[in-house]
């Protein structure tokens, strides 16, 4: 039999982004569920399927029997135009089904350059794009994950967003839902009274907001009796005892992380001020050892993958390293599996690790010290010297490695020339570190890179409200390192600042910002985090003809006073 | 080491697998299986096995082989249960041949019958290709694309029938490393010589590999 899907996945890349049918994908008839359920991801299929948050919303969601949680991602261009030419919709992976029939569908909201796929995924799929537009047969439609926590920029596309960690939340919202469709399905208003009051539910239609002249919010008040005044984020308490899926879905194709990963623990001690994660997922909260063994057993039998790593904010931090790392190594040298490690900060303990699981590869370490200068790396709270990394170097170079990439962030508050003329010199004396070992004793082909990428401010942390470097500084601060790089053997590689001036305009953005979401998409915007896609002049005329000025988000320096992350 | 010859096939749910991807695909269900595959030595250990054809993406089969190892003499039919329950749903296991000696060489598979179903207005006098002397068509070789006349390379083609817009085809052609026909490319040479024939779309199956007229298993 020759089906409309068969001719057209003929004819596109990578047909299994689309076909599902994956191991340990998971299959449920239908009919028997009361929950209809559609995890999207705003990005195409080797992202989405690399996603931990994904692997765990999925697999807990499908643990219930009254729900069927299925997969939905970004088509890549090839497929979408395919399926726009044939009147294909938007489908699940897992039954191949059109989402626009689903109860709700939750998009996960990792980064902001995938706002625009959000649009297209639900013009894609022959829903209204504006909450306000869908109507009581359309599904209801959340968002969560990091971006949530200033979702502003999409709120007038959301029903609601689920703000914090989702493992008890999603259960909770599905119990009201299943209760909702018993109860008759009055509205989705009232299903939306409802689900405010399980907690860390955003609901932004039940919320005015106001502005200044000046074009700042004056005030958020909610519209609604049952919407609170502020909304907390969801915390797991026992992270030990949190589900974490003991199976997991094997592509096919290969997909950006091909292995089993192991969440160790959540959250992160560190508490460098510039990092969203670091603030939103605290409280530090580990697994142990033991039950993290457990779960590495399993998923390698039900998977078959060869390969395992850790995940985490910071994994050196984890207090039960070595015990796991005992254990996992015991594991893997049986079953013939490779143990892939994250970066670690470099110390004997680590490097010794290395020599352990690496055996022969030695492939490159990268290490991010945010900032060039001393004063600098106080500022953002990046708790590591000078003298921490040229004894890791160091002790790397003698170890045989001869591949360093060295992280940096520029447009850091407070930020002077010198602190940014360090960073070539910081990478010049990890060179040093090289050469100062005898030549007959040191291994060839030494390879430093510099790489930086330009600070976004983002809510919720330390510098939420300070201005973003102008688009002009970032390219001349580039160019001053460029400038100062003190050898040859040192690369200096940075990413393009464009990208990053647009997460800063959506990190701290406000609902005006939609209209212009949905115009750079009918103007053709999609796919923002790949450059063969990007079209930072589509954007900028998009903002522009909104009326709406980008610098007025990025640029400013906003004061204490100012409202600037809602009523979360 | 026992040496086995595996008989397998794959349905449309996971036709659109390509070679590379089956066989990380088949890598990872043998580490997930309670068998005792011979593993390669070096660095990165895999199972050692080689497989007759790759099957071509969008094709269907009932009739590949592959050669593997195990440390010790398994019972065939447990072989074919476990791989059954270690692969992905659409994948089948349907024999497992303990190899003596040299008996089966897959190396000399020279033939294939496919079933080919070709959208079309109208079908084909399949007569009207068989009666030719030559077939020149365009065939991607290794230094690209060629005119190459596959009427030698031809064996059987046979009409069996025209429903709903759907016609199909059986054919036997040449298959392996000496000489690899696609099914889409004898329809295509259809379309040049049959005379107000064209197609829209062809769907192949692999019915039988053959060493020249004999079946492999």
């Amino acid at each position: 039999m020759i089906t409309l899907k068969d001719k057209i996945l003929s004819g596109v890349m990578k047909p299994t982004r689309y076909t599902g049918g994956e191991m340990n994908a998971v299959i449920k008839d239908a009919k028997s569920v009361d929950i209809r359920f559609g995890f999207c991801f705003p990005d195409v299929y080797e992202i989405a399927m690399s996603h931990l948050g994904l692997k765990v919303i999925y697999h807990t969601l499908n643990t219930r029997s009254d729900t069927w949680c299925e997969r939905v991602f970004a088509p890549w261009d090839d497929m979408e135009k395919e399926m726009r030419q044939h009147g294909m919709k938007l489908f699940a992976l897992e039954s191949g089904d059109e989402v626009k029939d689903f109860d709700i569908l939750g998009f996960t909201l990792q980064y902001e350059l995938s706002y625009s796929n959000i649009v297209n995924m639900l013009d894609l799929a022959g829903i209204p794009v504006l909450a306000a537009d869908r109507g009581e047969e359309h599904p209801i439609i959340y968002g969560g994950g990091l971006c949530a926590y200033n979702a502003e920029p999409i709120a007038d596309i959301f029903d609601f967003f689920m703000l914090g960690e989702g493992e008890e939340q999603v259960h909770e919202t599905m119990e009201v839902l299943k209760q909702w469709k018993r109860d008759g399905r009055k509205s989705k208003r009232e299903l939306l009274e409802r689900l405010v009051k399980i907690g860390g539910i955003y609901v932004p239609s039940f919320y005015n907001v106001d502005y200044n002249e000046d074009g700042t919010i004056k005030s958020i008040t909610p519209n609604n009796p049952n919407a609170p005044e502020k909304v907390l984020k969801r915390v797991v308490k026992d992270f030990d005892a949190t589900y974490a899926p003991d199976t997991i879905i094997v592509p096919f194709g290969e997909v950006v992380h091909d292995r089993v990963m192991l969440e160790v623990m959540r959250g992160c001690m560190r508490g460098c001020r510039f990092c969203q994660a670091g603030y939103i997922y605290r409280p530090l909260r580990e697994r142990k050892p033991d039950t993290l063994l457990g779960l590495a057993d399993r998923l390698l039998s039900c998977s078959g993958y060869d390969e395992i790593s850790l995940a985490s904010l910071s994994t050196s931090d984890f207090s039960g390293l070595p015990e796991l790392t005992d254990g996992l190594l015991k594991i893997t040298e049986e079953k013939k599996i490779g143990l892939s490690l994250p970066s670690l900060r470099i110390d004997n303990f680590s490097l010794e690790l290395m020599e352990k699981v690496q055996k022969v590869r030695k492939t490159g370490i990268t290490f991010a010290p945010e900032a060039g200068t001393q004063r600098m790396r106080d500022v953002i709270n990046k708790n590591i010297t000078e003298e921490n990394i040229v004894e890791s170097t160091k002790l790397l170079f003698a170890g045989g490695w001869t591949n360093v990439k060295l992280y940096f962030m520029i447009g850091l508050p407070s930020e002077t020339d010198e602190d940014v003329k360090g960073i070539p010199a910081l990478a010049g004396r990890v060179l040093d570190q090289y050469f100062a070992i005898p030549k007959e004793e040191r291994a060839k082909n030494i390879n430093v890179t510099i790489s930086t990428s330009s600070f976004v401010p983002k809510p919720f942390t330390a510098f939420q409200w300070v201005g973003m470097n102008s688009r002009e500084e970032l390219i001349r601060k580039q160019r001053l390192i460029k400038e100062n790089v003190p050898s040859k053997r040192i690369r200096y590689t940075y990413h393009d600042n464009k990208t990053s001036y647009l997460e800063g305009v959506f990190a701290r953005g406000d609902r005006r910002l939609c209209k212009a979401i949905i115009k750079a998409v009918e103007k053709g915007c999609k796919f923002d985090a790949w450059g063969e896609f990007f079209d930072f002049d589509k954007w900028m005329e998009a903002i522009a003809e909104c009326g709406l000025d980008p610098d007025f988000y990025t640029a400013r320096e906003r004061t204490y006073k100012e409202v600037c992350r809602g009523i979360i | 080491m026992a040496k086995y010859i595996l008989k397998y096939g794959r349905d449309d749910r996971v036709k659109f697998i390509s070679h590379l991807d089956f066989v990380r695909c088949f890598h990872r269900a043998v580490r997930r299986s309670a068998l005792n595959f011979e593993f390669s030595q070096g660095f990165n250990p895999h199972p050692v096995m080689t497989i007759a054809q790759p099957m071509p993406v969008g094709v269907t089969s009932e009739c590949e082989y592959m050669k593997v190892g195990f440390v010790t003499e398994l019972d065939a039919d447990a072989i074919v249960r476990e791989l059954n329950r270690a692969m992905p749903p659409g994948f089948m296991f349907y024999a497992a041949h303990k190899l003596e000696a040299k008996e089966i060489d897959l190396t000399k598979i020279s033939r294939a019958e496919y079933i080919v179903e070709i959208e079309c207005e109208k079908p084909c006098d399949v007569s009207m290709l068989m009666a030719q002397e030559e077939l020149i068509v365009p065939k991607k070789t290794k230094s690209g694309i060629k005119d190459s006349d596959i009427r030698p390379h031809i064996f059987v083609v046979e009409d069996m029938g025209f429903k709903d817009g759907i016609q199909t085809v059986k054919m036997i052609v040449s298959c392996g490393s000496a000489y690899n026909l696609k099914p889409q490319t004898v329809v295509e040479a259809m379309a040049k010589y049959c005379d107000g024939f064209t197609f829209t779309f062809t769907a192949s199956h692999r019915r039988r590999m053959m060493i020249d007229d004999k079946n492999v298993l």
